[in-house]
């Protein structure tokens, strides 16, 4: 009982953690501010401090023990320009990682951002010179419960007398003044869903670390894979705090240097925010005119693309549509039954069933599908956690066999946007987040090298077929490629698709640092030192 | 074996560069000018040098200080002795087909003498070079054993490589641009190709040494109006018979190795 956690996950933002929408936040709001003043600016975030949710999942306004669950939770995070114009002294500040302080515009040409992604055709918020310094992100149950809290903090906002300044430029509705990105599960017959435009079933596998709070059982599909013995056979383990969290141990083994002291930078980490545009209506013209040929049809095309049927079925372990759709009528069934069961009893075998059937959604790697007929090697899931696919089949060619996915895994979170009901409206996409400890290694190394390059894979100049920022050729025409490889049939052959357009444009987006709730006191409180 | 990895040469070469009156504009710092304003790619003039893989120039100006010497009978670590060169040095390194290292210097002058004059006439020594057998007598002096590089070659001359990359790429193209097409068609397309492409000819259609991008790449083929008013049928070298069907399934591996 009175063990202690080994993290502190009250010193620790709620986002960094907790996937919200998960935890029955389905809808967000993401705002963001300049700092005009600095004394006003940190009296701002004294203001703001006791709404801010942390990991152990309370608010600290109610900290006096009571564990209630907040109605809507707030989450802070900075950018380097926010840090300058908040008082940080420059001793901590020169002590940020450079991708950081140059900021994601400065970022394009590593991030594939060009053409249709290009800054210039960002939204104006973020095609702005001036760049924002502030992100607060409100998740909530509902609408109300975002507007309350977003009341709360616009109160504290006109208290600061033009020291602190909403950030306006968002497009929505037509519209590019919007003052804040609105973000929202997709719903079906009234239930919020975990899917996003293009139909699929997203955030199914998250990192699971050390000390991160989360079920044991979580680490199958969320850890590492390590040998068992020294046999073939693998098996999962947590990654290291220190891949999520700055000031924790990480997979090089060792406490990687950040800012000083070290009470600004331990128990933070560094986010990635995308606003990502999803071409819903050239998305699904193309899956319908390439399904025409492609055996299996348009789902099972689908499936290849992400490395996941659409209900969220893994590819590689349920190469077929029947086999993938058998697994979600009993993850659909198990949920009903937990739901409906009358007697305790029922209830904890129905809830035995579908964890176990979560299990079977995370529970694979690809060391027996190396060729990829079953998960293609350049779908999308695979390219941004390969596990231990990159020893190609190489047993015992590093430490560990998922040693070159280990220090590239990320923390996703996000919801969509906009209604893609009218497919060709230009309105929707998904915000997307993405942190750990550092943007270069992980974030920015996926985005690169992962998703719109081949090398790693042996896939040549091949691209991620949904992420990646496919081209046009001299004609304008789009010249995507992917190679499906030949099913495990013996009559079938490889599926060559060409002419991919480029399904996700970047619609802007920034590089924030989520600071632990010390380290926000402290900035709040202008008692950083770093001597 | 040094400078040698199957048939790749990994050349190393180092020319002292002239000293000069140290008030006038040293011939290290015009050198590097001159090493700055080459173009690069198809455009360089190495380029146009047989059998290049790669080749690199610059200045070396000196040796880099090593700080502290620990020395065993003394108790703390002591200033090294602080080495210094006599003069700045043009380093020239390259890869190519070898293995004959004159063959490639000879076949250098011939394709880039009035380059290599430009470039080396700032070196110590350079005036006795007047001719391809002088200038490979020349690099031989400067030449500093490489015993450790790395090839990135597939060992094949270079006229064999572009045309493998070459071929690698259009096979590619046709695979995409052909999908679903039935045997006859499929067979008509892939003697268009085999026509366009030539797969055996080395002076054909080929990439073009040097280049830096797909587009710009290719070089040799005939224009679509001459290969379509060519004889139409088998192209010579392919004999396909009834008990020789076409290959229908152009299998991933030609087209993402």
């Amino acid at each position: 009982m009175n063990e202690r956690h080994e993290l502190d996950l009250s010193d620790i933002q709620g986002n960094v953690v907790r996937g919200y929408p998960r935890y029955g936040f389905p809808k967000a709001r993401y705002v963001f501010y300049r700092i005009n003043d600095a004394a006003a600016g940190r009296a701002f975030l004294q203001r703001v401090f006791p709404l801010v949710t942390s990991a152990a999942m309370r608010s600290i306004a109610g900290a006096t023990g009571a564990k209630a669950r907040p109605s809507a939770t707030t989450d802070v995070a900075f950018s380097y320009a926010g840090l300058q114009a908040l008082g940080l002294p420059e001793a901590s500040l020169r002590q940020f990682p450079e991708e950081f302080a140059v900021g994601m515009k400065a970022r394009a040409a590593i991030l594939g951002d060009d053409g249709p992604s290009a800054p210039v055709n960002w939204d104006p918020i973020w095609q702005d010179a001036e760049p924002v310094h502030l992100m607060i992100a409100i998740n909530g149950a509902n609408d109300d419960a975002i507007a309350g809290r977003y009341d709360q903090i616009s109160t504290f906002v006109a208290q600061s007398a033009g020291g602190v300044q909403l950030r306006k430029g968002h497009r929505a509705a037509g519209r590019d003044d919007m003052p804040y990105q609105e973000g929202s599960a997709l719903y079906e017959d009234g239930e919020a869903t975990p899917k996003e435009h293009f139909g699929y079933v997203d955030g199914i596998s998250n990192p699971y670390f050390e000390g991160c709070g989360a079920h044991d059982s979580a680490v199958i599909g969320g850890g590492k894979l390590v040998r068992k013995g020294f046999g073939s056979e693998l098996a999962w383990a947590p990654l290291e705090t220190g891949e999520f969290l700055l000031g924790h141990k990480d997979e090089a083994q060792e406490i990687a240097p950040a800012p000083k002291p070290a009470l600004l930078s331990t128990n933070g980490t560094f986010m990635a925010y995308r606003k990502l545009h999803q071409n819903v209506s050239a998305f699904r013209d193309y899956l319908e005119a390439a399904g025409r040929d492609y055996p299996g049809g348009q789902e099972a095309l689908a499936a290849k693309f992400a490395g996941r049927w659409r209900n969220g079925a893994p590819a590689a372990k349920f190469p077929t549509q029947a086999e993938a759709d058998a697994l979600t009528e009993q993850w659909h069934q198990a949920k009903l039954d937990v739901e409906r069961s009358t007697t305790p009893e029922a209830r904890h075998a129905a809830a035995e069933r579908l964890s176990k059937l979560n299990v079977e959604m995370v529970d694979f790697h690809y060391n027996d599908d190396l060729g990829g007929t079953r998960c293609p090697i350049g779908s999308h899931t695979r390219r941004a956690n390969p596990r231990a696919a990159l020893e190609h089949g190489q047993t015992m060619a590093f430490e560990t066999p998922s040693a070159l996915s280990n220090r590239r895994r990320i923390l996703r979170r996000g919801l969509p946007y906009g209604d893609s009901s009218t497919p060709g409206s230009d309105d929707h996409g998904i915000i997307f987040m993405a942190l750990g400890a550092s943007l270069e290694r992980q974030f920015e190394f996926v985005q690169q090298q992962w998703l719109n390059y081949g090398n790693d894979f042996r896939l040549a100049n091949e691209k991620d077929p949904l992420l990646g920022n496919h081209g046009v050729d001299a004609k304008g025409a789009p010249n995507g490629r992917m190679v499906v490889p030949a099913g495990e049939g013996a009559r079938d052959v490889p599926y060559f698709c060409s002419k991919l357009p480029r399904f996700v444009e970047t619609r802007g987006g920034e590089y924030f640092f989520v600071p632990s709730l010390t380290a926000l006191r402290m900035i709040g409180a202008g008692s950083v030192d770093p001597t | 074996m040094p400078n040698l990895n199957g048939n790749a040469y990994g050349l190393t070469t180092l020319a002292p560069i002239l000293n000069r009156d140290p008030n006038e504009r040293s011939y290290a710092t015009m050198l590097k000018e001159l090493l700055d304003a080459l173009p690069t790619g198809e455009h360089s003039p190495m380029a146009a040098v047989p059998e290049t893989y790669l080749c690199r120039f610059f200045v070396l100006d000196n040796v880099v200080y090593q700080g502290l010497d620990i020395v065993k009978a003394l108790p703390l670590p002591v200033p090294a002795s602080h080495d210094r060169l006599k003069s700045a040095y043009l380093a020239f390194t390259a890869n190519f087909h070898g293995p004959d290292l004159d063959q490639y210097l000879w076949g250098m002058w011939d394709a880039a003498d009035s380059t290599i004059r430009q470039i080396w006439k700032y070196c110590v020594g350079f005036e006795q070079v007047h001719d391809a057998a002088s200038f490979a007598k020349y690099l031989r002096r400067c030449q500093v054993e490489t015993t450790f590089y790395f090839n990135g070659s597939t060992d094949e001359s270079l006229a064999e490589q572009l045309k493998g990359l070459y071929l690698k790429q259009e096979l590619a193209k046709f695979a995409f641009d052909n999908q679903g097409k039935n045997a006859e068609e499929l067979q008509a397309a892939f003697f268009d190709f085999v026509r366009r492409t030539q797969p055996e000819e080395l002076d054909g259609p080929s990439w073009r040494a040097g280049a830096t991008s797909l587009e710009r790449a290719v070089i040799g083929e005939a224009s679509p109006e001459a290969l379509r008013a060519a004889t139409p049928g088998t192209p010579s070298g392919l004999r396909p018979t009834a008990k020789e069907p076409v290959q229908q399934n152009v299998g991933s591996a030609a087209v993402t190795q």
